[in-house]
């Protein structure tokens, strides 16, 4: 017997695989089907009956989320049945809900507002008070409870239970005067504990980083790559104005599935801060064409002694593969050989056997396989002892991490051109000669590949400070002025080289091109 | 009448008529004196004044033209019993402005009511008086009952009014700075007790 | 009460006006001349001088500048407003009098502005070119008949048997409406150097407009006025005066009903007002002085107002009996019985009556421009080439051959 099945879903015939339940099932013909408690990354309590439909043969009506297929189903999700019970179960749900929307940072991407108004829409019945639970509960250090708004619908206890397998969430009470709490002596502090804002189909659930900051239809969403870490989380970067407010896991099944680890949200708090807007020489604020022909001069001194083994660059983990690769073209051109790998260190700490990984750079494979193509790449440790040792003349280093020791730093100083480009300042654009402003991860278009060698794309959402721009176009300037012509039109041209010549990404696909919407036309979340 | 010209371009046709002029017209003279007679009568009743005088100017400052009840005015933010702003910065008001004059910083109060602006200005200058923000508002917190004008002023910062100067605007011309409005009205079903 | 200000303000101001004048010259530069210092007072040259002077600065300044409020004023009451009426002087309103003041204020206090790449000779006299001829051209105008001096307070039968006389006209020229024709054409300078002189192109073409208009209808206007050249037998004004008397039967609107209103017509627009207001259109065409402000575009304002007057006293002169009163002769009424009156009086009354009929006719042309809509460019054209030109011709013809059968008769 096969493992696929034949059934019939409102006349439709289809076949789906053996264990799925009927609502996945209706997905794919399009069927609608409210629900709240199913979450397709999470177990299935049935416990909202909102989405109860009718299967033929079977006296009651029966949840979709927890009955799976089976052959020969004649399943209805439209008939009058079907949808009195919905629109039943609506007005049951919103018996206590305090409906106080223009408060709500829920509102706009609230699953029970667009579940009201898909299929109730009638005006409330109840004539009395209320029921009243606590309002602004503190839950842990990210998360606030709005117990009034919540419908129990237990995908946050699901979601700590079962993705960060910390059992810290409950039900307490029984009937109307059950509530969402805490596990007695637990507070809700495990690295995963934001998906639960994500998960919630209303606003019971707020992340005290986003909550009252921006309304959910002001936000334009992004999609892009969470640089956090080795793993490489899908992500959407929610900004507004040229500003990032928030950043939200992306459905990737290869990847993160749906989640995303609290730290790796907070990411964006950190592109805007310690930003270098403008080139610097020496420390001096110089132009930024003085900076590029002074940063071209180094090098063309070295060039002309011939003393290009005395040269090196720096590829960065932290930087995308197009960066990298253009870098690394522009080295083999000039007769560099000195190639070495940098990044952050390893926090062995931040590893668990969820997302994340001790490896806190989003594009270690990438770079050391652009840096295999080159030759044989050498470590940081190796980087700081040839700078202690003198063996260098000049650097030409991405940013914005390298993991150098205090000693080696100052040696970037008796360099006679030390060349770096970085989108923050650090400890070591402090020692360097020619500092150029780059764009950070926010605002360019690249790839990134992650620890299993999946590339993703990375995508500009909001515009660079200042004469910052992506790293690919400084070098391509520098390079213009030591004789190097090399132009692209775009990221893009410059992945289709890479792919063509860099075996390591020899089947990566760019990915579609993904301008921001805004979240208003982009469907509810949760 | 019949076009003395016509001629089609694109999706257009040009036609242009001529009017025939009678003979009382070309001479022009005869409507003169009518017109004149016209203008005649006007002037001389307005000028014995009293009961002929026909004029209706309205004078300005000493004698104002009432406003019809729903004028939109300056722009007014209601009060809480206590005095604090009604306004739970919602953000419906400047989503829903065409001109983009509303700008809403939200905070939270760290009351029972939750949520407030902590800014909230309106550039009276970009505003085009529409009224779509009180459609938009849920509270019945932002009105444009005011009737009064926008103020003139000396320089575009002083156009844009803030949250002390609209909650300012709620006893403008003596009005009630608490009161409430049901938005909508009263739902068919609560009058006839039936269910929808 | 509105129609007291109305006639009583300037029946008040025209009859002071008047007294001032007939005591002046009854008495006052007589006296002065029995002086052995004071001979020069009855020269012609002083007296020139002097009623110069009391005409322009006594009487065609003032009545230009009020008009700018009794235009603003009439309008009003012609279309149901009430008008200015905020302006005071020490709290008293006056009905609004005193905007004209207050309109003068302004104007001098403003920005004297010119365009930068503006001829800046031509553009500072442009205005001056529109005022001039219009003030020339006063000095044919008779305001009153022969004074005779020393006679005033008795009966005068014949002022020109009476000996030493002095006319009440500036001027008394031959050639007479010649003169003024010859002068008035000169206008046409101010309009066309303003809109040419300002460096722009709308202006430009507004001065063009202007120039075109108003040579157009310069001819009809002279071949209106011959029709009464013919019947009054003279240029001179003050004989054409004379030649109506006392008698409205024998005054020219009567003989000449047709050149009265051709004239009429094209005077109107030989001062640019609505309905033949193209070269300015102070709404939507721009005009000649668009880019004048301040005191420059008052003067070529008051120079407007004062062609106003100017076509009311013509109006009056040679159609109206200029300052005959009817049933006034010079020895006084002789309406319904003889009344005789001494000279002084008579004179007094006649200056006064000639005021009023100014005033009449500054009334009726403010009437006319609040009433009548502006003509398009082709239209203004075909009325004064194809209607107005014919009609005047038409007018002389008729008039020749009537003469001349009266004549042969």
């Amino acid at each position: 017997m096969s493992d696929l099945i034949r059934l019939k879903i409102d006349g439709q015939e289809l076949t789906c695989e053996k264990g799925v339940n009927v609502l996945e099932a209706a997905k794919q013909i399009g069927a609608p089907i409210s629900y709240f408690c199913y979450h397709p990354g999470l177990s299935s309590p049935a416990v909202c009956r909102q989405c109860l439909v009718e299967v033929k043969g079977q006296p009651k009506l029966v949840p979709s989320c927890y009955t799976p297929v089976a052959e020969n189903m004649e399943v209805l999700t439209q008939s009058e049945k079907v949808l009195t019970a919905r629109q039943q179960m609506l007005e049951f749900t919103l018996a206590n809900h305090p409906v106080d929307c223009p408060i709500c940072d829920k509102a706009g991407e609230c699953t029970l507002q667009k579940m009201y108004s898909e299929w109730d829409g009638s005006h409330s019945r109840i004539d009395m008070d209320k029921k009243h639970k606590p309002k602004v509960k503190d839950l842990g250090p990210h998360i606030v409870l709005d117990a009034e708004r919540c419908i129990l619908c237990t995908r946050c206890i699901r979601v700590c239970n079962e993705v960060a397998k910390d059992p810290q969430l409950t039900m307490a009470w029984r009937g109307d005067r059950e509530q969402l709490t805490t596990s007695p002596g637990e507070q809700l502090d495990n690295p995963y504990s934001i998906n639960t804002v994500d998960v919630c189909p209303v606003g019971a659930l707020t992340s005290k980083d986003f909550r009252f900051s921006m309304r959910a239809w002001e936000l334009y969403t992004t999609p892009s790559v969470c640089t956090g870490c080795a793993t490489g989380c899908s992500d959407e970067i929610h900004h507004a104005k040229g500003e990032i407010h928030r950043l939200v896991p992306r459905e990737n099944p290869d990847v993160n599935k749906f989640w995303m680890c609290d730290e790796g949200r907070f990411t964006y708090k950190e592109v805007r801060v310690r930003r270098v807007a403008v080139s610097q020489l020496k420390g001096q604020v110089a132009s930024f064409k003085s900076a590029i022909s002074t940063a071209a001069k180094g090098l063309l001194s070295l060039i002309d002694a011939k003393q290009m083994q005395l040269a090196g660059i720096v590829l960065n983990a932290q930087a995308s593969n197009e960066d990298n690769y253009v870098l690394a073209k522009v080295a083999r051109a000039l007769g560099i050989e000195n190639v070495y790998l940098a990044g952050r260190p390893d926090q062995p700490d931040f590893a668990d056997d969820i997302l994340r990984k001790s490896d806190r750079n989003p594009n270690t494979f990438g770079a050391r396989a652009i840096g295999e193509w080159m030759g044989k790449p050498k470590t940081t440790a190796q980087l700081a002892d040839d700078l202690n040792r003198g063996a260098l003349k000049a650097l030409w280093m991405l940013g914005d991490h390298i993991a150098l020791d205090e000693r080696a730093v100052g040696a970037l100083d008796r360099l006679e051109v030390a060349i770096y480009q970085s989108p923050h300042e650090n400890f070591i654009s402090e020692h360097v000669s020619v500092l150029l402003p780059a764009s950070g991860w926010a605002e360019i278009d690249g790839t990134v590949t992650n620890f299993k060698g999946i590339t993703q794309r990375l995508r500009a959402s909001v515009e660079p400070p200042g004469e910052a721009r992506p790293h690919h176009e400084l070098i391509a300037m520098v390079a213009a002025e030591l004789g190097v012509a090399i132009e692209y039109p775009n990221t893009k041209s410059i992945f289709f080289e890479m792919s063509k010549t860099v075996p390591a990404f020899g089947h990566a696909s760019f990915g579609r091109e993904a301008p921001p919407i805004q979240l208003r036309f982009a469907g509810s979340r949760g | 009448m019949e076009p003395v010209f016509k001629k089609r371009v694109s999706k257009a046709t040009i036609l242009k008529l001529q009017r025939k002029n009678s003979f009382e017209q070309s001479m022009m003279l005869p409507a003169v004196v009518k017109g004149l007679g016209v203008t005649l009568r006007h002037f001389f009743n307005n000028v014995a004044g009293g009961e002929r005088s026909e004029a209706v100017t309205v004078q300005y400052p000493e004698e104002k033209f009432p406003y019809p009840p729903r004028y939109r005015g300056l722009h007014r933010l209601m009060h809480r019993e206590d005095g604090a702003v009604r306004c739970v910065a919602c953000m419906c008001c400047p989503t829903a402005c065409p001109a983009h004059c509303i700008t809403i910083i939200p905070e939270e109060t760290g009351n029972g009511n939750e949520k407030r602006p902590a800014v909230f200005e309106i550039d009276e200058l970009r505003c085009i008086v529409c009224g779509l923000c009180v459609e938009a508002c849920p509270c019945d917190a932002i009105r444009m009952d005011t009737g009064a004008h926008a103020h003139p002023s000396e320089n575009r910062a002083n156009a844009i009014l803030n949250k002390i100067d609209l909650l300012k605007n709620a006893t403008l011309n003596d009005k009630d700075p608490h009161s409430t409005a049901i938005q909508g009205g009263v739902p068919a079903w609560r009058d006839t007790n039936k269910t929808p | 009460m509105g129609i007291l200000y109305l006639f009583l303000v300037p029946a008040i101001a025209f009859s002071a006006l008047s007294a001032g004048l007939v005591f002046l010259f009854g008495i006052g530069l007589p006296w002065i001349a029995t002086h052995s210092w004071g001979t020069w007072a009855m020269s012609i040259w002083f007296t020139a001088l002097i009623k110069m002077a009391l005409l322009l600065l006594g009487i065609v300044l003032p009545i230009a500048s009020l008009l700018t409020w009794m235009e603003r004023k009439q309008s009003a009451k012609m279309q149901d407003r009430i008008g200015p009426n905020r302006a005071a002087i020490l709290g008293a309103t006056m009905w609004g009098i005193p905007h004209f003041i207050a309109d003068a204020v302004k104007m001098i206090m403003k920005e004297d502005f010119v365009p930068a790449k503006a001829n800046k000779f031509l553009f500072s006299i442009a205005p001056l070119l529109a005022v001039v001829p219009v003030l020339v051209t006063f000095a044919i105008i008779p305001f009153g008949s022969d004074a005779c001096t020393g006679q005033l307070f008795k009966v005068v039968t014949d002022t020109a048997a009476c000996g030493e006389t002095i006319p009440f006209q500036v001027a008394r020229l031959d050639v007479g409406l010649l003169f003024y024709f010859a002068i008035a054409s000169l206008a046409v300078y101010g309009t066309t150097l303003a809109g040419w002189a300002s460096y722009n192109k709308w202006s430009l073409l507004g001065g063009l407009r202007a120039s075109s208009q108003m040579m157009s209808y310069e001819v009809t206007m002279g071949l209106a006025i011959l029709g009464a050249f013919l019947v009054f037998g003279t240029l001179e004004p003050s004989a054409i005066v004379v030649a109506q008397g006392p008698n409205p039967i024998h005054w020219g609107i009567v003989s000449q009903p047709l050149g009265a209103i051709l004239f009429f017509t094209a005077a109107v627009a030989e001062t640019k007002r609505t309905p033949f207001d193209l070269p300015e259109g102070e709404s939507e065409v721009i005009g000649y002085f668009v880019e004048y402000s301040g005191m420059r575009f008052g003067v070529f304002f008051l120079a407007e107002f004062m062609e106003v007057i100017f076509l009311a006293a013509i109006m009056t002169t040679i159609f109206f009996g200029g300052w005959q009163v009817p049933g006034l002769y010079a020895d006084g009424f002789h309406i319904f019985g003889n009344y005789n009156m001494a000279h002084g009086l008579v004179l007094f009354l006649q200056t006064a009556f000639w005021g009023m009929k100014i005033m009449f006719f500054c009334w009726f042309q403010l009437m006319i421009r609040w009433t009548l809509p502006r003509f398009r460019p082709d239209q203004l054209m075909r009325l004064g080439w194809k209607q107005l030109l014919p009609a005047s011709l038409f007018n002389i013809v008729l008039t020749a051959a009537v003469v001349l059968w009266l004549e042969s008769k």
